[in-house]
């Protein structure tokens, strides 16, 4: 069969082309590609130009009709939200340090002991927004209002992850779920996905080096910001790691093959990995 | 033939696809960012004749396959994920030949009834098993049409070393029945990336 049909079923409308392919399954080993006279001898082109203007009205149709599925599939609205999630974070980071240095620069007074982004950051730049020079305080009030919305879009990602991908995120919380889905490519990518990959998901950099020159391999990736892997003793880490990643395995495949919450499957995982972790388990 | 104006490689084409730069009505083919401008820097006798239809996989946003409408008759542009092809498509509005197929190179059994012969099938996708998908598409090519492979080495198998990646690959095509004409790493232009040309007999 060829985009414009066989036997007497024969168009070259768009609608008709997209009905006829959605389903189209070739034998590519006895294939012959159409030859474009054959459509002029049945007298619906006069031309190769206009057999051209054909087959690419048709493929142009089918493009958008695919991509409009695309972004109607449910993750992707999710992956975009975490995706701006995580680069807020690079640019609150990023100016919160230079922002810091500038203030130093300037304050010779100043106690070395605040430098660096960590907890005292998050002081510095409110009392920054006071004391600085006028366009400091400029910058710092910026940077303020944008850990407040960063703060909102976090809810906003665990909330809409925990509809997205429930079982997912009934194991390790939507952020960590959502991240994972999103470092994967997408929920479609993440269940095709083996444990152990997901187990390493964020953690590439140490994975390949592994691969290529046999340095110590890496026990968890993203899995890491769950507390129940950076809360267990050193000891179990990385088995816990190991079997959430798998349990994480399944919930993916609930979550895009039948996408609703299967609360006998996360109880027997959660019990299954807080068995890992002795009395420490939540 | 490929038209150069003093060493510069263009495309006779309506501009402002991607803010390429423009000498007169020719549009400067960047090697920096396309690999097959890139081949032709670095081997002249790479051609696109103009009464040629090509199929390209792995169109992307269509930087490369608007300079290829430029030369050829026809492209068959064949592009997967949804963002590049929305590119892809605004690209394929304003030119003609281009005919935009979202779909899965990996997949040609679903798009092949829209296909016809080709005279060359040019791949660029970024996959593990890049012969593969190459042989798979050799139904379309014509007697004596060519396979240009753009091979992305560390797409295939970061543990292996790039020439051990392009010697399985050569040694693939051949086992499928295509001659490798010439085979050409694209450095200075793009790193672990070898253009592979073949011929089908």
């Amino acid at each position: 069969m060829y985009w414009y049909g066989a036997g007497t079923n024969i168009s070259t409308d768009p609608a008709d082309v997209a009905a006829r392919l959605r389903t189209a399954k070739t034998n590519m080993a006895e294939y012959n590609p159409c030859d474009w006279r054959q459509l002029q001898q049945l007298g619906l082109v006069k031309d190769r130009q206009e057999y051209l203007e054909a087959v690419r009205s048709a493929a142009i149709y089918m493009a958008e009709e695919g991509i409009a599925a695309a972004a109607q599939e449910k993750d992707v609205e999710l992956l975009q939200m975490v995706r701006t999630l995580d680069e807020m974070d690079t640019v609150i980071n990023l100016l919160t340090e230079r922002l810091i240095d500038w203030y130093i620069s300037i304050t010779p007074s100043f106690s070395r002991k605040y430098r660096g982004s960590g907890a005292g950051a998050a002081r510095l730049v409110p009392m920054i927004g006071k004391k600085g020079t006028e366009p400091m305080k400029k910058v710092a009030r910026e940077i303020l209002s944008m850990s407040a919305a960063r703060t909102n879009l976090m809810k906003e990602v665990s909330r809409k992850a925990v509809v997205v991908i429930p079982n997912m995120s009934a194991l390790v919380g939507g952020l960590v779920a959502a991240r994972l889905m999103s470092r994967a490519g997408g929920l479609a990518a993440v269940a095709k996905m083996p444990g152990s990959s997901i187990q390493v998901i964020g953690a590439e950099g140490a994975l390949f080096s592994h691969i290529r020159t046999g340095t110590p391999s890496p026990k968890h990736g993203i899995v890491f910001q769950h507390r129940r892997v950076h809360n267990a003793p050193r000891e179990v880490r990385g088995s816990v790691a190991r079997a959430l990643a798998a349990k994480l395995a399944i919930a993916a495949r609930l979550d895009y093959y039948r996408g609703e919450l299967d609360t006998e499957f996360v109880d027997a995982a959660n019990a299954r990995i807080d068995g890992l972790m002795g009395k420490e388990g939540a | 033939m490929m038209i150069a104006i003093d060493g510069t490689l263009v495309s006779k084409g309506k501009g402002g696809v991607y803010g390429e730069r423009m000498i007169g009505e020719y549009r400067v083919w960047d090697p920096y960012r396309s690999k097959l401008a890139a081949l032709w820097y670095l081997d002249h006798s790479t051609d696109l004749p103009g009464d040629s239809v090509v199929l390209y996989l792995g169109a992307a946003n269509g930087t490369t396959v608007s300079h290829v409408a430029d030369y050829a008759e026809a492209v068959y542009a064949v592009e997967f994920a949804p963002r590049p092809m929305q590119d892809l498509l605004m690209v394929a509005k304003s030119r003609k030949n281009i005919v935009p197929i979202y779909g899965d190179a990996t997949q040609p059994q679903r798009y092949a009834p829209l296909l016809e012969p080709v005279d060359l099938v040019y791949q660029d996708v970024a996959q593990p098993n890049q012969a593969a998908i190459a042989i798979r598409h050799l139904p379309f090519l014509r007697e004596g049409g060519e396979v240009i492979l753009m091979l992305k080495t560390r797409s295939v198998d970061i543990r292996k070393s790039p020439e051990e990646v392009f010697a399985d690959t050569c040694r693939e095509l051949e086992d499928a029945g295509l001659s490798v004409v010439k085979s050409v790493w694209l450095l200075p232009y793009h790193a672990d990336h070898a253009a592979i040309v073949c011929k089908r007999v």
